[in-house]
């Protein structure tokens, strides 16, 4: 662990050093030097960008929650059985491809401009990684090892949990893990419609003020939330899926 | 004891039927072992489904001891290829997860396990997963699993065939070693005609092509201390492998 975070503080100064060496060969306000925003960051987290990272956090989490729980039974349904994969699959793969920021207008009409349009945008990025990688990760795994469950009279509340929920994890983390970026980016652009509060409404309402202290220090504070949410996700991982790290 | 009556299987799919195994009649007695041999693609596998519980619907019957085959009645040892072991679950737990999935308290001894772990060689192994094992190990904890409860009928699918010439021939002795112990009727399919000689009392070959029995041969050299090495067991060796080659000849002329 201790080593883990070494690497993590030696990654965050190199990027803080190539952030001060633009800055001074550029020298304009529009890069401010690493330095003052740090300090301004220092100022104001507590006072002003706490609350907005709070809902921002929030707005992923339940988002990543709603994908969760639809994600995942409908991910095993269409692994473990044939049929429900012929019938769902060409939906998933009709829906699979829209850009789901072009849906943001309807889900704001349907939604409204508050925070559950932007918890279903979420939602929806990560959903189809979440089914897709389920049900591959069950798609994959060998008869061979069903077959000892079966010969025993297995019920399918057996299986889920002996074989499919075991079997599936790493493949589900992972594309939570893969979707959560784009989810994040996506977050930010929702946060500039309809809402006060989350870091896409603090970034943009600072760059509109000319304050780009403020700016900056809103995009480092919106790297830190990922750099949590990754760094959750890693230790989950370790946690619920150690038999691969033997 | 296991009897097998007239059976055949027949897997549709949407443009053909294919019948895997074809009136197929055998008994196993009670604590009896039966090799079953045949060439690929002959419906070992199959059978061994069959009388497994794993195929939904058949023709003929498959009775254990008097009573169709149920998996939710019967307890039915299930070992296949490559150990079925689960990845992400102990040595422990893989050996604890038929007792389990059966929702015995009485099986769930600690001391059941502890036992045969002890008896395979297993001990001080509990706690690691199966990747960590080499491949006799895990056969081992695939042994384990099987005879920890006690089954009724213990099936085997190619059982020893991932292992190299020497941990195989130590396998089998381990294997005879608790199959005397528990004394379970006994089905397992092979392609090593030596395997078929030193395990099954029976032997059963199943000719190339139509998944039919061509042969049904009793083992005298079945039991015999240090079989391996002697004469007989060679002489017998050629001789099985005589019948099975003029057999599958016969069956790819036709």
């Amino acid at each position: 662990m201790g080593k883990l975070i070494k690497w993590y503080f030696l990654a965050a100064v190199f990027l803080s050093v190539v952030w001060l060496v633009i800055s001074e060969i550029v020298s304009l306000p529009i890069i401010p030097s690493p330095f003052l925003v740090a300090e301004n960051l220092a100022d104001i987290f507590m006072k002003y960008i706490a609350i907005h990272s709070l809902y921002s956090l929030m707005r992923i989490g339940a988002g990543l929650l709603l994908a969760i729980v639809v994600g995942l039974p409908l991910g095993v349904l269409m692994g473990y059985f044939a049929r429900a994969d012929k019938v769902l699959a060409p939906l998933v793969y009709l829906t699979y491809p829209i850009p789901k920021i072009a849906l943001l207008p309807i889900l704001m009409l349907l939604f409204g401009v508050g925070d559950s349009s932007k918890i279903v945008m979420i939602f929806l990025i990560i959903v189809f990684q979440v089914v897709v990688a389920v049900r591959d990760g069950i798609r994959s795994i060998p008869k061979e090892t069903y077959y000892p469950l079966y010969s025993l009279g297995a019920s399918f509340t057996d299986i889920f949990w002996e074989v499919l929920w075991p079997a599936s994890l790493p493949k589900f983390i992972t594309a939570v893990r893969v979707a959560l970026a784009t989810a994040i980016s996506v977050l930010f652009f929702t946060e500039t419609f309809g809402t006060q509060y989350g870091m896409g409404y603090f970034i943009m309402d600072a760059w509109l003020r000319v304050n780009y202290l403020e700016m900056y220090s809103g995009i480092v504070v919106l790297s830190f939330i990922g750099l949590i949410l990754f760094s959750a996700i890693d230790i989950i991982e370790k946690q619920a899926c150690h038999w691969q790290y033997k | 004891m296991i009897e097998i009556n007239d059976l055949t299987v027949t897997y549709k799919s949407d443009k053909e039927q294919y019948t895997a195994i074809k009136n197929v009649t055998m008994t196993i007695p009670d604590g009896g072992t039966c090799a079953l041999i045949g060439p690929s693609g002959c419906g070992k596998s199959t059978l061994l489904k069959a009388v497994a519980g794993l195929i939904p619907s058949f023709e003929g019957n498959v009775e254990i001891n008097g009573a169709p085959v149920n998996p939710k009645e019967q307890t039915i040892g299930f070992m296949p290829q490559n150990y079925g072991l689960l990845p992400w679950r102990t040595v422990y737990d893989n050996i604890a997860l038929g007792m389990k999935i059966k929702k015995s308290p009485a099986l769930l001894d600690k001391n059941t396990i502890k036992g045969v772990m002890h008896q395979l060689g297993l001990e001080g192994l509990g706690h690691r997963y199966p990747k960590e094992l080499s491949g006799g190990q895990q056969q081992r904890v695939a042994l384990a699993r099987v005879f920890a409860l006690k089954p009724d009928i213990l099936l085997m699918d190619e059982p020893f065939s991932a292992l190299d010439a020497i941990t195989r021939e130590e396998m089998q002795d381990v294997f005879l070693k608790l199959w005397r112990k528990f004394e379970v009727s006994t089905i397992f399919v092979t392609h090593y005609v030596e395997e078929a000689l030193y395990l099954g009392q029976k032997i059963v070959i199943l000719s190339a092509g139509s998944g039919s029995i061509s042969n049904v041969i009793d083992n005298p050299l079945f039991g015999v201390e240090n079989v391996r090495g002697q004469e007989k067991f060679f002489q017998m060796g050629l001789k099985l492998r005589e019948i099975i080659k003029k057999d599958w000849e016969q069956a790819w002329e036709s």
